[in-house]
């Protein structure tokens, strides 16, 4: 019992001295790590850990950090041509079914391994024993068997033709190559893996998890080196958390989409402290309407929202100028995707006309339209984590309301509204594309069988949706090129005439950067951050 | 008077198992009320078709299409062999990667334990002595917008003060001492507001008590009275808040670490809540539970150091 009696002025003093010493040491470090910087480093701030870094896997692995390590056989550059990268060249027969790659021979892995045909075969092996997992890509659904050549050759055989097999090795995964050290025992990739070995510009050289992950230059690497030593992913998970780093200089950059808010990036950007740039576009924001059942199984009405909202006023007032004001579903440097179409543009009067027209019709001292005495009301879902679909949702419900619809809105985390539409459960939907390099192909894909994206559900309720869906199966195993353009234009101009998208903006990848940078160009790319470009200058 | 000590403890360590295992079943149900199951996020996740075949046959890889009773059963089982399941995402064991990033979590509360100690005691004090002065408005003003302003805000404020305009402390990040100060004081600081308030309270009441009184007639000094009497009176009640606090800090911990970018507990909850990822929720959840039951346990085995009319209460039982 007398220890309790000075237990408390012992506490006190205790605590006060650790508070104390605390506060001086710390001063002291707090100033070195925001003065830490170092020129031959660049720092970014990623909001999720970059993950295992499997090439053959998916979530949890971030794309922009598979990017770094692993390659693919051939590349997609931002104008939609395709060019080559490990394979610097390939064959396709007559027939169109079979793909022919001649393996570059000065490739080394980060280990100094060699990048040849067995190793390439015992990826391709790896991926397609897990083919279920990867059937999203229509390609996997084709290979018949990949085999050697020689050392420096592979065969790709399909079991009928099947056009975009080159955009889809393009893809970040997950036909990317590990080094033969770092599979694991049984070659089993789909678990896990034993080291991340590749033939990409950089190595992870140090990795604490949901911290930093830190890459070095890879030594072996083939290509054009970079021109910095290192470069550092700090894992930081909130937006704003993101853009104090930035700004307190403990970030070089913030790269990507959506990656902090258009209104924080606005803000940095009007500061004039630093250099910003913007990509060119490389996926669509856009409504999905469903068409299953409801007042949206009419094209008029559907047109008619269309014909509601002023679209540009509310791209510009909610993204800042960042987003492009899009009017149709596909950016013209999309393949296939640059053709004529009428665009729909802001007109109430012609939306109030066409929902007259369809029976919708206002009576005497009410606000919401009705026909037959069924209300016109409308659910939209929207992410509710989303910094722009939450504004743009609400924006449009006051549209809406100016032409007698009612639009109900609920916020939702993604998985619930994308089950919501396939069960037939809400009218509209936020959607994107999947954007380059698999855009327009897996757009198609998708939109004819039933999958994670909702068009084919969506679409059910279209007079021609099976019309569609034929074409796109054409259009996928066709080998004539003229006759693919052609099946496009009729599939896109289907879609843009039933008006099932409402396409809303063209989304970019937003960049900025501190003075002391080197200019660079962003890409148009989900995964791909030109890192090898990135420098410092001498002096800061 | 230390058997009954014992047996106290005993008991209430014997009724751990109950508690958890009623914390068990409540998560198990509540978290399947989330719409959308993990089967579909998966599949959704890596982009292919949720069909319902592929549902089906993933339910049956995870264990969700069984009975709920019998996947309760199998997740008991698995945890009293100390098999807190597999993570349906990462594929890894779950109590790997949480016991991985439990030190971090009790790190910044211990931090900001230590900070609720050394700030609430003496500002307590301070209000309750020079009470209705311009010292106690101050501190009392502090202490109400300390509690009601919302914690992410409250971190984004100390951030911006002390890391962009004074550049004292880092943004983010774990390593050093200057990274846990502003994380901790922002977990601290709503629970030091209600501290300040309860302690000047306490003293007040106890400085009115009949003891005061007479050990003043006894001619003892003002801060002998204070320092052995009123405050050691005043710690009892202090005691039990103390225990549910470290709950709360750990509970409050889940904002912190996402604003500071603390690689705690936390943090990966919310991955695990949108992934859908049970084993993990479940897990997270038994941690916490245990956590909470031995610190109240702790505090109530002070309270009883503290006061011996607890004992002897037991004793005369």
């Amino acid at each position: 019992m007398r220890l309790t009696k000075y237990l408390l002025p012992f506490m006190l003093v205790l605590t006060f001295s650790l508070l104390a010493g605390c506060t001086s040491t710390d001063q002291e470090k707090g100033e070195k790590t925001t003065q830490q910087t170092d020129e031959k480093m660049i720092t970014i701030g990623w909001p999720l850990d970059v993950g295992p870094l499997n090439p053959h896997t998916y979530l949890p692995n971030q794309m922009t950090a598979q990017a770094m390590v692993y390659e693919s056989l051939v590349e997609y550059n931002d104008d939609g041509t395709v060019t080559p990268k490990l394979a610097e060249s390939w064959d396709i027969s007559e027939d169109k079914t079979s793909y022919t790659f001649h393996l570059r021979k000065d490739v080394k892995y980060s280990d100094g391994t060699t990048f040849n045909a067995d190793n390439v075969i015992r990826n391709f092996d790896a991926v397609l024993a897990n083919s279920d997992m990867h059937s999203w890509m229509g390609m996997v659904n084709h290979i018949k068997e990949v085999v050697k050549e020689d050392d420096f050759t592979i065969r790709l055989q399909l079991d009928e033709p099947y056009y975009p097999v080159l955009n889809e090795l393009a893809f970040v995964r997950p036909f990317r190559f590990l080094g033969d050290n770092g599979f694991p025992e049984g070659d089993m990739t789909q678990d896990s893996i034993k080291e991340p070995i590749g033939t990409g510009p950089w190595v992870l050289k140090e990795y604490k998890k949901d911290e930093y992950a830190l890459f070095s230059r890879n030594e072996n690497y083939w290509g054009e080196k970079p021109l910095v030593d290192q470069i550092k992913v700090k894992i930081i998970p909130d937006s704003e958390s993101i853009s104090l780093a930035f700004e307190n200089e403990e970030l070089d950059l913030i790269y990507g989409r959506g990656i902090i808010s258009l209104d924080n990036y606005t803000y940095l950007k009007d500061s004039s402290k630093y250099k910003t740039a913007t990509s060119e576009p490389l996926s669509t924001k856009a409504l999905l309407f469903n068409t299953q059942s409801g007042p949206l199984a009419e094209l008029k009405v559907r047109q008619a929202i269309q014909y509601a909202i002023n679209k540009e006023q509310m791209v510009n007032s909610i993204t800042h100028g960042t987003e492009k004001v899009a009017n149709t579903l596909f950016w013209d440097a999309i393949p296939y995707a640059n053709i004529d179409l009428a665009p729909i543009l802001y007109n109430p009067e012609k939306a109030q006309q066409l929902l007259d027209e369809a029976g919708w019709t206002l009576p005497k001292g009410e606000k919401i339209r009705s026909k037959n005495g069924q209300p016109l009301t409308l659910d939209l879902i929207y992410i509710a984590t989303d910094a722009i679909q939450k504004p743009m949702a609400e924006l449009m419900q006051g549209e809406l309301a100016k032409i007698g619809v009612q639009l109900n809105l609920e916020g939702a985390d993604v998985m619930v509204g994308l089950q919501k539409l396939m069960d037939d459960q809400v009218d509209i939907n936020f959607w994107r594309t999947n954007g380059p390099p698999t855009d327009p192909h897996s757009f198609a894909n998708e939109s004819a069988t039933p999958n994670a994206s909702g068009v084919y559900e969506a679409k059910l309720g279209l007079p021609n949706a099976k019309e569609i869906d034929t074409k796109i199966h054409q259009l996928l195993v066709g080998t004539d090129e003229e006759e693919r353009v052609q099946l496009y234009t009729d599939i896109l101009t289907m879609f843009h005439d039933e008006a099932l998208f409402y396409p809303i903006s063209y989304e970019t990848n937003n960049v900025i950067y501190q003075p002391y940078m080197k200019d660079f160009a962003p890409r148009a790319s989900e995964y791909d951050i030109p890192y090898a470009q990135m420098e410092k200058e001498k002096e800061k | 008077m230390y058997e009954s000590t014992w047996m106290f403890s005993l008991k209430r360590i014997f009724t751990l198992p109950f508690v958890l295992l009623g914390v068990s079943i409540l998560t198990f149900v509540f978290i399947r009320f989330v719409p959308v199951e993990p089967a579909e996020v998966i599949l959704r996740l890596a982009r292919v078709a949720p069909t319902a075949e592929a549902i089906q046959a993933l339910r049956e890889e995870l264990g969700t299409d069984k009975p709920l009773f019998i996947q309760y059963l199998l997740w008991v089982k698995g945890v009293l062999q100390l098999d807190f399941g597999t993570s349906f995402v990462s594929k890894l064991p779950v109590a790997h990667e949480l016991f991985a990033k439990l030190p971090a979590t009790i790190e910044l509360a211990v931090a900001a334990f230590i900070l609720i100690l050394g700030l609430s005691i003496p500002l307590g004090i301070l209000g309750a002595l020079y009470r209705h002065s311009i010292v106690d408005k101050v501190i009392r003003l502090l202490t109400i917008l300390s509690v009601s302003i919302p914690t992410f805000w409250l971190g984004f404020l100390l951030l911006y003060l002390f890391s962009l305009k004074l550049g004292i402390f880092p943004t983010n990040g774990k390593g050093t001492l200057a990274h846990v100060v502003l994380p901790a004081l922002a977990l601290a600081l709503p629970t030091i507001g209600l501290f300040v308030q309860f302690i000047r309270s306490t003293i007040i009441e106890e400085l009115q008590q009949h003891y005061v009184q007479y050990a003043q007639l006894r001619g003892l000094k003002h801060s002998v009275i204070l320092i052995r009497h009123v405050l050691r009176n005043a710690a009892i009640p202090l005691t039990s808040l103390l225990g549910m606090t470290l709950g709360n800090l750990l509970g409050g911990a889940v904002i912190v670490e996402q604003v500071f970018s603390w690689p705690g507990l936390g943090r990966y909850l919310i991955e695990s809540i949108t992934n859908r990822d049970y084993p993990v929720v479940q897990c997270y959840v038994l941690i916490i539970a245990v956590i909470y039951v031995i610190a109240n346990l702790c505090t109530d085995l002070l309270h009883r150091l503290l006061d011996p009319h607890l004992m002897m209460k037991d004793r005369r039982d």
